[in-house]
């Protein structure tokens, strides 16, 4: 077992530490609202299995993005429509873990199933950054960066469709992985755009974030979207050698850009050969982007009727007006909008415009880097164009937020592993750089995060504190 | 004016797989409601299909049975509209890459062959069951991804006439297949049509949808009216709306539904949690090796080769078990005219009485052709025959056997027989007499006398011939 995991595990057990640890996470609870429910006491607190106890995450704590379905646990996808929905099963990523001994431990906040970038796009609590409780935490994922950045766990699970672990992960200097498509069951993930996301790992030690990983990939049954690694050839090393950096990115923050150039010389200061990339296809990615993605949750959502489960409105006069009138009072404004877009671009007559058009752009840009990734090992981007902003309306509006998600929906694109990796503090937040790999390559993206970890020792937010552990 | 009607079939066909099409729940009908299901046919949030093999290869083997071309590659798609008891309210169904297209399936109609071009065959899964029940509406998810297969026809058949006899035949295909028990009442099997008519020669017209025909017969009433109805409006100068009706069976019109504004915009788009289907060379050998010799190629055969009247082999082919043993039977040295009379007519009746499977009975076809063997010898005659047959029915013994423990053979025996005569005769002194006189009548009263007497076993034409010399 990892040192870092051998210090959490069992804590939940031994009654000093756990009070110890439950009086922290509430210190930190009121001031940031990470999770929508904690019960380190809970029914899904206890082993499942028998091997629990000897696997590599015995007894390990760790939370639960609330979009993804654990037994004994609400799922809420932080909508009111799943206000008191509970899954009858747990989803295949969890199920693993828990096999491997860990426990979850609560469910974080979220952007209504998944759509925002804040996480105050949730019905039910504002989640704030631990750096700064003025600022978001960042979203979709942003419950789980912010209980991982507070040091609540050691890990949580996020989801990902177009940068929902990865920006988290950097407005709270954590490290974020996306895998790649099909390297983790999305079985149990209340899907927002299927053919995009997947749940990744967000963590304060790239170790553990390795761990976790390896215990939740592989094929599924299940979910026939996923796929075993290709076979490497033996000569190919883990360790990268060269990173791509594409010319001429603009619109960054100073401070972001800055951070970007100082973890791009600490690349090559390890030892890392620099190459220009053009990526023009670049400029596509967004609406590309949002066409799928609008155009599949329009259909992953159509089964919220509150007809078998979830929220139902009263007195419905028949099942159609049950249908309407549960769905307008259950969603929110952000899931509304992206429900009609994608019921518009999906139209007969339009798809022409619109739904194939994205398509063919979106072979395009997968075709382009993993074009790129031929030529190089890596390739290094910003993760977000700036740190983490304001709540309310001192911060970006959301369509400012969609322009911004450039950078982190390429990999959903293209179904690359990509990692969001801190670099240290700027004004008091957190910063820090994404890395790309080829598909199922994301042993380079750990080897590499190991080379930078010397230049850049992670931030610590303030009255972050490890004394329960001890 | 002259009009030419046009006609074209959508067929549904539950598949018989052991599961549903999506996942691992049973497919089966007259279960508890809502019992046979999980996450998956529920449409709980996270959950993600995974393609039933079963349901797809059985598609296939329909496919190719229908002419088609088989698919290298099948994508499934999402076909979206609401509707209460579509637990996604999507239907994973297949749109631009169904797995069988352009194929042709010959039928007869009015004593003559036809081939009806096959547009495509796609998988997909069925809905749940609303039921109505005073101010209540439930729903019952057992049905929810039952695997079905559609069946699209090119619109070339002209009346109710020929879309009842194809139906029929399609129907007799798919259960010689084994894929589906084609019931129109249960709703294994549905049929949709289009229809329309316009002028001769100026191709097709407005097409109206037909739905709810639950028979082969409502579907010939129900195009035939709706070809009248056409016809009419079109000869009064008036045009015809593109809409949806309904066969109103008990009204025996029909009726419109929906009109064309209100037609769904079913936004089509690939299936993202399912990958395309590739079938591989030994997926598709499975296939041929299972490929069936069609019903009606069958029956032809039975006809020239065997000859057999047409009546005869059109109840063999009906059922795929009875034409199996029949050919068995035959194989086992039977006489095929006589074998198909004695199918089609006893045997029939006694499975019928006896409530047992022609495949499954004690009367294999081994039995069969050798109490065939021994009527065609003469050994017994066709009463005792029958007898034989019901005791093997409920015995389960060899046709020797039961005619050996019995003393069931024929007798032949012209002294035994004549010693028998003799015994009537004398018995019946004066009838004897009136026939000597002349009495004919009284001639087959002493024959079936002495009938009796052997217990219905003497040799009937033998028996008669002593009895005449006796009396002459």
């Amino acid at each position: 077992m990892l040192d870092e995991l051998r210090l959490w595990s069992g804590i939940l057990s031994d009654p000093k530490k756990r009070a110890a640890y439950e009086d922290y996470a509430e210190t930190w609870e009121s001031r940031i609202g990470a999770f929508l429910q904690f019960s380190p006491d809970g029914p899904a607190a206890s082993p499942t299995t028998e091997q629990g106890p000897a696997g590599a995450l015995a007894l390990v704590p760790f939370a639960v993005k609330d979009n993804i379905a654990v037994e004994g646990f609400r799922m809420t996808c932080g909508s009111r429509i799943l206000e008191n929905y509970r899954p009858p099963y747990t989803a295949t990523c969890v199920a693993r873990l828990q096999a491997e001994g860990a426990l979850v431990v609560g469910k974080t906040n979220l952007d209504e199933f998944g759509m925002g970038s804040s996480c105050d796009n949730s019905a039910f609590a504002r989640t704030s950054n631990p750096y700064d409780p003025g600022r978001v935490a960042g979203g979709s994922s942003g419950g789980s960066a912010a209980a991982v950045a507070a040091g609540l766990v050691p890990f949580a699970l996020g989801t990902d469709t177009g940068g929902s672990v990865r920006q988290p992960a950097n407005f709270c200097g954590v490290y974020g992985l996306k895998p790649s498509y099909g390297a983790v069951s999305r079985f149990g993930l209340a899907a927002y755009a299927s053919s995009l996301e997947g749940p990744g790992v967000l963590s304060r030690s790239i170790d553990v974030a390795e761990e976790a990983f390896r215990a939740m990939r592989g094929i599924d049954p299940l979910d026939q979207t996923t796929a075993a690694p290709p076979a490497l050839p033996e000569a190919e090393a883990a360790e990268p050698r060269s990173v791509g950096v594409v010319r001429g990115l603009g619109g960054l923050d100073p401070a972001v850009e800055a951070a970007y150039r100082g973890a791009l010389a600490a690349l090559a200061d390890a030892g890392l050969r620099l190459v220009e990339l053009d990526l023009p296809l670049l400029d596509y990615v967004l609406p590309a982007y949002y066409t799928i993605a609008t155009a599949e949750a329009s259909a992953n959502l159509a089964r919220y009727t509150g007809i078998a489960y979830g929220r139902r409105c009263a007195g419905a006069e028949n099942p159609d007006d049950l249908v309407r009138r549960s769905r307008g009072e259950g969603f929110g404004d952000e899931v509304k909008l992206r429900v009609l877009v994608g019921t518009f671009v999906l139209r007969s007559g339009f798809q022409d415009r619109y739904y194939l058009k994205a398509q063919t752009l979106r072979r395009a840009i997968r075709d382009e880097l993993a074009g790129a990734l031929r030529e190089v090992d890596l390739i290094a981007m910003p993760v977000f164009p700036t740190q983490a902003f304001a709540h309310g309306d001192s911060g970006m509006d959301q369509f400012q937020q969609k322009m911004a998600d450039k950078f982190t929906c390429t990999a959903n694109l293209a179904g690359l592993p990509a990692l969001a990796v801190p670099t240290g503090l700027s004004g008091g937040l957190p910063t820090g750089i994404q890395l790309m790999a080829a598909s199922f390559r994301e042993d380079r993206l750990f080897s590499c995060a190991r080379m930078l970890a010397p230049a850049f020792p992670l931030p610590e937010p303030p009255s972050f504190s490890r004394e329960f552990l001890k | 004016m002259k009009y030419t009607s046009y006609v074209g079939l959508e067929i549904h066909i539950h598949l018989l797989a052991k599961s549903k099409a999506f996942c691992s729940c049973a497919a089966r009908f007259g279960d508890e409601p809502n019992t046979n299901v999980c996450p998956v046919c529920l449409g709980h949030p996270g959950v993600l299909p995974a393609l039933n093999e079963e349901a797809l290869f059985m598609g296939y083997r329909v496919a190719r049975a229908l002419g088609c071309e088989l698919s290298r590659r099948t994508v499934f798609e999402r076909k979206n509209y609401f509707y209460p008891d579509m637990p996604k309210n999507y239907q994973i169904s297949q749109f631009a890459a169904p797995l069988g297209l352009r194929g042709g399936f010959e039928f007869e109609v009015k004593g003559e062959t036809r081939r009806l071009a096959i547009r495509e065959c796609h998988l997909e899964e069925d809905a749940g069951k609303l039921i109505h029940a005073g101010s209540v509406t439930l729903i019952d998810y057992n049905r929810a991804g039952f695997p079905l297969l559609e069946i699209v026809t090119e619109p070339d058949l002209k009346d109710g006439e020929e879309a009842e006899a194809y139906l029929r035949s399609f129907r007799r295909l798919v259960r010689h297949l084994g894929v589906c028990d084609g019931n129109m009442e249960e709703g294994s099997l549905r049929c949709d049509a289009n229809v329309s008519v316009n002028e001769e020669g100026r191709g097709l017209g407005v097409k109206v949808e037909l739905k709810n025909m639950n028979s082969s017969r409502f579907v010939r009433m129900g195009l035939d009216y709706e070809i009248r109805r056409q016809t009419a409006r079109l000869a009064e100068g008036k045009s015809i709306q593109q809409e949806t009706r309904l066969w109103n069976e008990n009204r025996d019109v029909t009726e419109t539904m929906r009109k064309k504004e209100s037609a769904s915009d079913y936004r089509f788009f690939p299936e993202p949690d399912l990958p395309p289907f590739e079938p591989d060379e030994a997926f598709l050998a499975r296939v041929a090796g299972l490929a069936i010799e069609p019903p009606l190629g069958r029956k032809r055969r039975f006809v020239e080769a065997l000859g057999l009247s047409e009546e005869q082999a059109e109840l063999l082919v009906e059922e795929k078990s009875v034409a199996d043993y029949f050919e068995s039977a035959l194989a086992q040295g039977a006489e095929a005219r006589t074998a198909a009379s004695w199918i089609s007519g006893e045997l029939r009746a006694q499975l019928l009485r006896s409530g047992q499977d022609i495949a499954a009975s004690p009367l294999d076809p081994r039995r069969f052709a050798s109490l065939l063997g021994a009527l065609a010898e003469g050994r017994i005659q066709g009463t005792i025959a029958k007898q034989v047959l019901k005791a093997v029915l409920d015995e389960d013994k060899d046709p020797e056997t039961i005619i050996a423990e019995r003393g069931l053979e024929q007798i032949t025996d012209k002294g035994a027989l004549g010693a028998m005569v003799d015994e009537v005769l004398s018995r019946e002194a004066a009838t004897a007499e009136r026939v000597r006189s002349g009495d004919k009548k009284a001639l087959a009263f002493l024959v079936g006398e002495a009938m009796k007497a052997s217990s219905g076993r003497a040799a009937a034409g033998t028996l008669k011939e002593i009895v005449m010399e006796r009396l002459s």
